[in-house]
């Protein structure tokens, strides 16, 4: 069994290394010490477990296995922390394998015997329930592989029909989520200025009222010229002006 | 008197609760009011030199006269209590001196002028029960009235004061209680024990002397006061450990100049700032960063600074992470308003990215002041 080891901290990481080599039938592919390091880790060496730890400087463990569920096979992950109630709490109830630091032996081995994948829903529950609610990348599977969108190069989203556009300091990517989610989630960066668009406010350049009357929003490193619907108008303005 | 270290924390209505004054709307004080003037009533007859009607029909007419003025006065400070809360303690009772003394001198015209038209051309009876002299009957009401409210103001103000400072000690015991060392830090610095018995047992042995040495200085009765060079000390041991767990990310700057280091300061105060300091700036930072302390010592006043970075993601969002850090600050704030009453600051800012929090205290060398 290939496992991973995720966690800021070097002494606690050395600590779970020695213990999985000590388990029968395990090895250890590799360490990584916050989010971002272990998507790139997972999509190198494709491991059956992730031992990933919560509180984590950068992309924290439950937004990490957030992106990781979006890969096609995606690898068994156990959190482990030292003591978070929120985290425990929605872990409990949505009986996700986690783990308590200092690790026992035998509760690592227990767990890595029932190891299971997490679905999307379940990882969606722990996320609202644990402290930190936004995701600080956006993830979108390009050739099999994590793409990672940081949320602050996000100029716009615009909804089409089935997907939403992301438009972004690189070029532009598809995501299945909805426009009414990622405004939840990203309020108040990002505002609503049309039925299907969602803007980041930093991104924004100025907002331009044409001849009829109609307000557009121009994006600052970009060309893109976007449309304010009537009814968002003012508030939108209002806010621009503040 | 009110220290500067709470008026900021304040909001209206707590304001209103936390006013000398109570609540004149309320049975208990209304029952008070009545009693107060009762005494009065009963002093002022006693003290009459010759009974015009005897005793109880004195006391009677007295007291009748002053429930009037008591009541009036009670609804008066009961309608304007609200108000008066909002202004500073003396301007406040000013005031409510100046309505009391109003409203008894509107009583007195009302008993004389009542006396005089009603009763006019009547001899004996209820109409001599009202005053003859007009101009001394008010005079005399006027002085009475300034000095009964306040003396009666004096109390309240008093037995509040008294009242705030049992509940302040009782509090601030309890969220001294509360703010003792984070659980989060307990268990990461077992697991970092943990880890080291194998790999550096040496350094695992020492880890575990310093946070028995740490827990026994939290667990120190707080209300005591310690020379500020012990609570750096606990402060070391505290960086000392989550230098072990943080390695290369963690950095901090002790900079004390020439602070007096024997000056007297409750126990835990410069800790939880740093713990909040590393907790919130430092963990974040995917490379760390530096944390400085800073001392300046002008004439008979002590400054402490502690500064650390803040995360580019706190800026925007993320709020609510930080009630942690508000509990521990209100907790130092009010250990240094009791130790120091009106003589300290707890000041909270962001400059230059960096968040300070910084604490100003009065010299108090160990030897003067010990306890």
């Amino acid at each position: 069994m290939k496992v991973i080891i995720v966690d800021d901290e070097p002494p606690a990481r050395d600590r779970l290394r020695r213990l999985i080599e000590e388990i029968d039938g395990c090895e250890c592919a590799g360490e990584a010490g916050n989010g971002s390091e272990a998507i790139a880790l997972v999509t190198r060496e494709t491991p059956d477990v992730v031992l990933m730890d919560i509180r984590m400087p950068g992309m924290d463990g439950v937004e990490a296995a957030r992106h990781l569920s979006t890969l096609e096979q995606p690898p068994a992950v156990i959190f482990t922390t030292a003591y978070d109630e929120y985290a425990l709490r929605a872990f409990e109830a949505h009986a996700a394998g986690y783990l308590l630091k200092p690790v026992r032996r035998e509760k690592l081995t227990e767990a890595l015997a029932r190891a299971g994948r997490l679905t999307k829903p379940q990882l969606a529950a722990i996320a609202a329930g644990s402290n930190q609610r936004r995701r600080t990348h956006l993830s979108v599977r390009v050739r099999g592989e994590l793409r990672l969108i940081p949320v602050e190069d996000i100029a716009y989203f615009l909804a089409d029909q089935k997907y939403v556009t992301v438009r972004h300091r690189g070029g532009e990517e598809l995501i299945e989520e909805s426009l009414k989610s990622l405004e939840d989630e990203f309020q108040p960066d990002f505002v609503r200025i049309h039925r299907n668009a969602l803007v980041a406010t930093r991104h924004m350049a100025a907002i331009d009222r044409g001849e009829d009357g109609q307000y557009s929003v121009r994006m600052r490193d970009l060309p893109d010229v976007l449309q304010v619907s009537r009814r968002l108008a003012s508030e939108l303005l209002k806010r621009f002006r503040s | 008197m009110n220290g500067n270290g709470h008026s900021n924390a304040t909001d209206g209505s707590a304001r209103t609760q936390r006013f000398f004054l109570p609540d004149f709307c309320a049975t208990r004080s209304v029952l008070a009011v009545v009693l107060i003037s009762e005494i009065v009533a009963i002093l002022l007859t006693l003290a009459r030199q010759e009974l015009e009607h005897g005793f109880w029909t004195d006391l009677a007419r007295t007291s009748l006269f002053l429930l009037w003025i008591g009541l009036c006065s009670a609804a008066a400070l009961c309608y304007t209590r609200a108000r008066l809360a909002r202004l500073p303690v003396a301007h406040a009772s000013g005031l409510a001196i100046t309505m009391l003394v109003a409203v008894a001198l509107a009583i007195s015209e009302a008993t004389w002028w009542i006396g005089h038209y009603w009763f006019a051309g009547m001899q004996g009876g209820v109409a001599s029960l009202f005053p003859v002299d007009h101009a001394g009957f008010l005079i005399r009401n006027l002085c009475i009235a300034f000095i009964v409210s306040a003396l009666a103001l004096r109390y309240f103000f008093v037995t509040s004061e008294w009242r705030r400072n049992v509940e302040m000690k009782a509090h601030s015991r309890i969220e001294a209680l509360q703010a003792r060392i984070r659980p989060h830090f307990l268990f990461n610095s077992m697991n970092t024990i943990a880890a080291l018995t194998r790999t550096d047992p040496r350094l695992a042995e020492e880890a575990v002397e310093d946070l028995a040495d740490l827990f026994r200085a939290n667990l120190r009765e707080t209300r005591n006061q310690i020379p500020l060079k012990e609570e750096l000390e606990v402060a070391r041991l505290y960086q000392r450990i989550e230098q072990l767990r943080l390695g290369k990310r963690l950095t901090v700057r002790w900079d004390l100049g020439s602070v007096p280091l024997d000056t007297l300061v409750p126990s835990l105060v410069v800790q939880p700032l740093l713990e909040n300091a590393i907790y919130h700036g430092i963990e974040v930072l995917p490379d760390g960063g530096t944390v400085s302390v800073t001392g300046t010592h002008h004439a008979d006043r002590i400054e402490l600074r502690v500064a650390n970075p803040v995360p580019a993601t706190r800026a925007g969002g993320g709020a609510g992470a930080h009630s942690g850090n508000r509990i521990a600050l209100d907790n130092i704030r009010e250990r240094l308003e009791l130790a120091y009453p009106g003589a300290t600051r707890v000041q909270v800012s962001e400059e230059n990215g960096e968040y300070v929090v910084t604490l100003t205290f009065p010299l108090r060398p160990a030897a003067e002041g010990d306890t």
